[in-house]
């Protein structure tokens, strides 16, 4: 005998939860105001604004090239030490490397960090340090810990045991297996890794830069502020242009990457 | 010189792994441990470099001032220091694999020289050359350079003896060495592992009884964590059957396999 195809029983399970979606999805829409009708409004009205900025405003573009350079600066320093404070992390949280109190702490900080948005770190760091690059920098570092310092800590503890007990057992100490045990094998994907956040750190770097650590979206805030769109215009342009090198340059650089006999 | 007296070791539920093993080994020998799959061969050679702590029992052994020592009950500073004069051929994929062939021997003399030029992979002159005597007489010099985990599988135990060699131990545990080789392979192996025991004693555990009655000075065979053999590596096909039970015909096919090999 053969199945009917489209039985009503075949989707039959799906009908209940396809109702609860799109119950929710209207009671949503109707708590924060939203309808087709203002969505089509609200785009018309982005379309004929996006008109006023046009054309871009180029004698701002020198001027911007610098912030633009600053904001790619605090992105880059911020992955550099949050990379480094990522692997003192990932190593304190590999179940096979320390104490499991320490792996538990550790692993608290790192899922605490992950939970806290950048752009709140950064707002508390500016009432510690005062605008600029500085409390960026300090904000990206730190940005990096819950999402590297997890990953690395993870294919820490995929590394091979015996690859561990083998350089114990010719009496190394922690640190040599760390060294030679360890890191010789995760290297390829720190570097994967570093290499990805810093793509999403130049992407954060501009959106801080709004909120108070200077660079190009700063200047963008400020454009829009001072009501000059044609300035703003160009910045968008250099933000974009900005991202999708960087994305291109890491995307080349990852492709490179010889990941030989490291764990994937 | 080792002396093993009484290891026991009992699993929470009650399971004995390890029923009272004693054996006693002198340099020039080369001891073949066998045993069916569970047995407690692997266990035994864990408990002799302290990977293992056994629940009761010592195994002595004699540090440089010839001074006796019990390796189950040695804190883990002095374990360190006496794992320096252990060499260990672990059942293959123990090397670091995205090392060169050369670092991997070198990792044998970690615990001989100062940590902090070991951090930064400053060996001597002398210590690499060495090592590359080492790989030498396993016959892989010429891939020093190779990373390892592009080596195969009988290229990668040679690294591992010579790492052994530059360690320069007093004693030599290897466990499983040959049971991820083809039969050619395999021998090889042992045949580079056999003069060793001119220097130092050397306990292997196998899996193969074809070769350790042929390569091995003495074998003992281990069942239900108790020593039910210990003697001459040339077993009979009655005493075969009673540390294996049916796994007798298998060991037969090997046999004509490396006979026909031989030829």
């Amino acid at each position: 005998m053969q199945a009917r195809m489209y039985s009503f029983k075949r989707y039959r399970k799906f009908i209940l939860p396809l109702i609860i979606l799109l119950a929710v999805t209207e009671g949503a829409a109707i708590i924060c105001g939203a309808t087709f009708g203002k969505l089509f409004e609200g785009l018309y009205r982005g379309i004929a604004f996006f008109g006023n900025m046009y054309p871009p405003d180029w004698s701002a573009f020198s001027e911007m090239l610098e912030p633009a350079l600053q904001s790619i600066v605090i992105a880059f320093l911020g992955t550099v030490f949050g990379a480094l404070m990522s692997i003192v992390f990932a190593l304190l949280a590999a179940s096979n490397l320390s104490h499991p109190w320490v792996r538990a702490i550790t692993r608290f900080l790192i899922g605490l960090e992950r939970s806290i948005p950048e752009i709140v770190i950064l707002i508390l760091l500016v009432a510690a340090f005062g605008l600029g690059a500085m409390p960026g920098v300090v904000a990206l570092s730190l940005g990096c810990i819950g999402m590297l310092g997890k990953l690395l800590a993870d294919i820490i503890e995929e590394i091979d045991p015996l690859m561990i007990e083998s350089i114990e057992s010719v009496g190394g100490n922690k640190l040599q297996v760390i060294v030679f045990g360890v890191l010789p094998q995760i290297i390829p994907n720190i570097i994967s890794y570093t290499l990805f956040r810093f793509e999403i750190n130049i992407r954060l770097s501009v959106l801080l830069g709004a909120v108070g650590a200077g660079g190009v979206g700063y200047e963008l805030d400020y454009s829009f502020g001072m009501l000059q769109y044609h300035r703003a215009f160009t910045a968008m342009i250099i933000i974009i242009a900005m991202v999708f090198a960087t994305e291109q340059l890491s995307y080349y650089l990852r492709k490179k990457l010889k990941m030989e006999g490291a764990l994937k | 010189m080792l002396e093993v007296k009484n290891l026991t070791k009992t699993l929470p539920n009650g399971r004995r792994l390890l029923d009272g093993i004693s054996f006693k080994v002198k340099k020039g020998e080369f001891v073949g441990i066998l045993g069916s799959s569970g047995a407690g061969k692997t266990l035994t050679l864990r408990c002799l470099n302290g990977l293992l702590k056994p629940d009761s029992g010592s195994v002595i052994i004699r540090d440089e001032h010839d001074r006796p020592l019990d390796i189950c009950k040695i804190n883990k500073r002095e374990l360190r220091r006496v794992r320096q004069k252990i060499g260990v051929i672990f059942q293959g994929y123990h090397l670091v694999k995205r090392l060169s062939a050369l670092e991997n021997v070198m990792i044998g003399k970690l615990g001989q020289i100062n940590t902090f030029r070991s951090l930064f992979y400053g060996f001597t002159d002398t210590e690499a050359e060495q090592a590359l005597k080492a790989l030498d007489k396993v016959k892989m010099s010429e891939l020093a350079g190779s990373m390892t985990g592009n080596l195969s599988g009988g290229e990668m135990q040679r690294v591992a003896i010579a790492r052994a060699i530059f360690q320069s131990p007093t004693l030599l545990l290897a466990d499983e060495p040959i049971s991820n080789l083809d039969p050619s392979n395999a021998k090889t192996i042992m045949k580079m592992i056999k003069p060793l025991s001119e220097h130092m004693p050397v306990i292997g555990v196998f899996h193969q009884p074809e070769m350790t009655a042929k390569y091995c000075s003495r074998v003992i065979a281990i069942k239900e964590g108790k020593i039910i053999y210990d003697g001459d590596p040339k077993l009979s096909n009655k005493r075969l059957e009673e540390i294996y039970g049916e796994e007798l015909e298998l060991i037969e096919q090997q046999e004509h396999l490396l006979a026909a090999i031989a030829k």
